[in-house]
């Protein structure tokens, strides 16, 4: 059970605490936007069946962006990143905090500047993106308070084969995801949000 | 759900859609073209403008199903390297996300931002096991006009390297430097299948685009629309330089005669008559004919001699005729009739002087010949003498070298309709 929820009516975000319910604060309404995801639209990853529970809207200067969380089941935190109309399916490795590249940025000193290059697992990624974002809003369940005005530094890497890794870091302090870029297709969605004037083109559904 | 979010331009006051809210950074007004920020809830005015929106082929809002999947044009981009101008066109599924078309020259291409990134350096790559050489010299793409909304910062006169690589009908084109690069796949796509799947009135526009010079087609491709525009310059050049010679050339006086040329000999100093030349300059045109030509020709040497100066301006003029029979069957070569035209003659009264000399063909006839056969002893050659003459020749020249360019303009884009 994550210890935050956003009530989809009010929007108000919700501490969960044991049994009692703490009232943290509002957060911002969620901008329209044209996502094809929704709460509850799910994912087949190899046997895996990945659910959404609940999803972040990040600004920074040049647009922003969703981050859904996915649920396993299993107690893995997965995250689908949403962005110009691609995607970014990963999942937490801490170790990557470690790499000596990366490891500065995770103590909180200073920034890894466009075109770095890293070594994971025998894949060379290089950084593409390194930006500073807001939170815009939020909705359903996450790990974190999403009130505004809180703040992240977010680094993407990129790898010749779709490889991703992004390494992030805010007030709770540093993480780092890896995993693939993706078109929708590939991650065999269902439950996809139905938008009015548009057809789910045929089999994308699983 | 509704899909478009609604707001107005701070600008014009305009009615515009975002069509990929959530995704779209900024957004040229369809009215004024005014750059507009709809990244956030409120709309912020960037660059503000207040002159029509450039037109392009497709326009924002136009939707068309391209290999199955139902696409909205959300942008339209000019962009431009060197002199050479295309226009790409963003479209926008939301379950599909973004793809590109692009139309240069006629030909359209359909785009795909690659998440795989090709490996290798400036001259060739490597893409999922397959090598791409690359095209061109890499070079500097400009934007030139932009209208609609994008996924990113955009704005006229946004620079970006480019570099494109190609490998059989497909083209992997790279733009950006630094850390940020983007690879996008292009492959063609039939002129048809676009026209259809946007419902585009006209299925050749170009080919028309003489009758309607102002269709929208014509801003979206100046260089296709140039070729009727090209044409219609020429002609009318034509027609202006037709009207000039006419005026020039001034009063008409003539004079004929006629020369009777012996063979092998050349007989000198026969006078056709006398004309006046009562402009500044004029043009005079010697036309010389012979009826009865077998297999001979005739040397003209023409003098027209001024009677005040006893000055002689000289000309030469030839008629000709041939024929035979070879493994192609019967021929005939030369013509029976000859122009000679003498330019910038000075006012005056002239007397034109032929001398003639007639030659058998492959040789001259024997004597025996002369007198025996059916050839006539001498040949007799018209010569008619003109002022006031229009140089044709000058025109049609001029004709050639006005519609040169047109018509390779023409050729090379019939050519390159063709070739797909």
């Amino acid at each position: 059970m994550l210890p935050y929820v956003t009530c989809a009516y009010c929007h108000t975000l919700i501490l969960r605490n044991g049994l009692s319910l703490e009232e943290v604060g509002k957060v911002a309404v969620l901008p329209p936007d044209v996502s094809p995801i929704q709460l509850g639209t799910s994912f087949r990853i190899g046997d895996a069946l990945l659910t959404v529970i609940g999803r972040v809207r990040w600004g920074w200067a040049d647009g922003s962006w969703n981050e859904w969380l996915l649920s396993g089941g299993d107690g893995s935190e997965h995250w689908l990143g949403e962005a110009m109309g691609a995607f970014m399916l990963t999942r937490a490795r801490p170790d990557l905090l470690e790499h000596p590249a990366i490891a500065p940025f995770a103590a909180g000193n200073g920034d890894i500047p466009v075109g770095t290059r890293i070594e994971v697992e025998d894949v060379t990624l290089t950084a593409v993106d390194c930006k500073d974002a807001q939170c815009l809003g939020s909705e359903g369940d996450l790990p974190f308070a999403t009130l505004p005005g809180r703040v992240m530094a977010s680094i993407d890497f990129r790898g010749p084969d779709s490889e991703a890794v992004s390494i992030q870091r805010d007030e709770r302090g540093p993480s780092a995801w890896l995993g693939h870029y993706s078109e929708l297709a590939a991650l065999a969605p269902g439950n996809l949000r139905k938008m009015e004037g548009w057809t789910i083109p045929a089999g994308l559904e699983r | 759900m509704t899909a478009v979010r609604a707001i107005t331009c701070p600008q014009c006051g305009g009615a515009l859609e975002v069509r990929a809210a959530g995704f779209s950074v900024n957004l040229a007004c369809l009215h004024c073209g005014s750059l507009l920020d709809v990244s956030r809830p409120e709309v912020a005015l960037i660059e503000a403008h207040d002159t029509a929106a450039a037109r392009f082929r497709l326009k924002p809002g136009m939707r068309g199903a391209l290999f199955d999947v139902e696409w909205e044009v959300v942008g339209a981009l000019r962009r431009s390297e060197g002199s050479y101008r295309w226009a790409e066109f963003l479209l926008f599924n939301p379950y599909a996300g973004y793809r590109w078309l692009i139309l240069s020259e006629g030909e359209w291409q359909f785009g795909t931002m690659l998440l795989d990134l090709p490996q290798g350096d400036d001259d060739t790559v490597t893409w999922r096991g397959k090598r791409y050489a690359r095209h061109e010299e890499p070079g500097t793409v400009r934007i030139t006009a932009v209208l609609g909304e994008f996924y990113w910062r955009i704005r006229k006169g946004d620079e970006v390297a480019s570099a494109v690589f190609e490998r059989g009908g497909i083209v992997l084109s790279r733009e950006g430097g630094g850390g940020e690069v983007n690879w996008t796949e292009l492959v063609e796509i039939d002129v048809d299948t676009v026209e259809q799947a946007f419902g585009l009135s006209a299925p050749k526009p170009r080919r028309r685009a003489a009758a309607q010079p102002f269709a929208p087609f014509a801003a979206t491709e100046r260089r296709e629309n140039d070729i009727p525009m090209m044409f219609a310059i020429a002609l009318g050049a034509l027609f202006v330089l037709l009207l000039a010679m006419v005026l020039i050339a001034g009063p008409v006086d003539s004079a004929s005669g006629s020369v009777n040329a012996p063979y092998a000999v050349t007989r000198e100093g026969m006078k056709i008559g006398t004309i006046s030349v009562r402009r500044p300059h004029q043009f005079v045109k010697v036309k010389a004919s012979a009826e009865q030509l077998t297999n001979t020709w005739v040397d003209l040497d023409y003098s027209l001699v001024d009677r005040a100066t006893g000055q002689s301006i000289d000309g030469y003029g030839i008629v000709e005729q041939y024929s035979g029979t070879d493994s192609d069957g019967s021929w005939t070569e030369g013509s029976r009739s000859d122009t000679t035209v003498f330019g910038q003659v000075p006012r005056g009264t002239y007397d034109l002087y032929v001398d003639a000399a007639a030659h058998g063909w492959p040789s001259d006839p024997t004597a025996a010949e002369l007198g025996w056969y059916s050839l006539p002893t001498t040949i007799t050659v018209a010569v008619r003498a003109e002022t006031g003459a229009i140089p044709w020749g000058n025109w049609w020249t001029a004709a050639f070298l006005l519609f040169l360019f047109p018509s390779l303009a023409l050729w090379r884009q019939m050519r390159k309709e063709r070739e797909w």
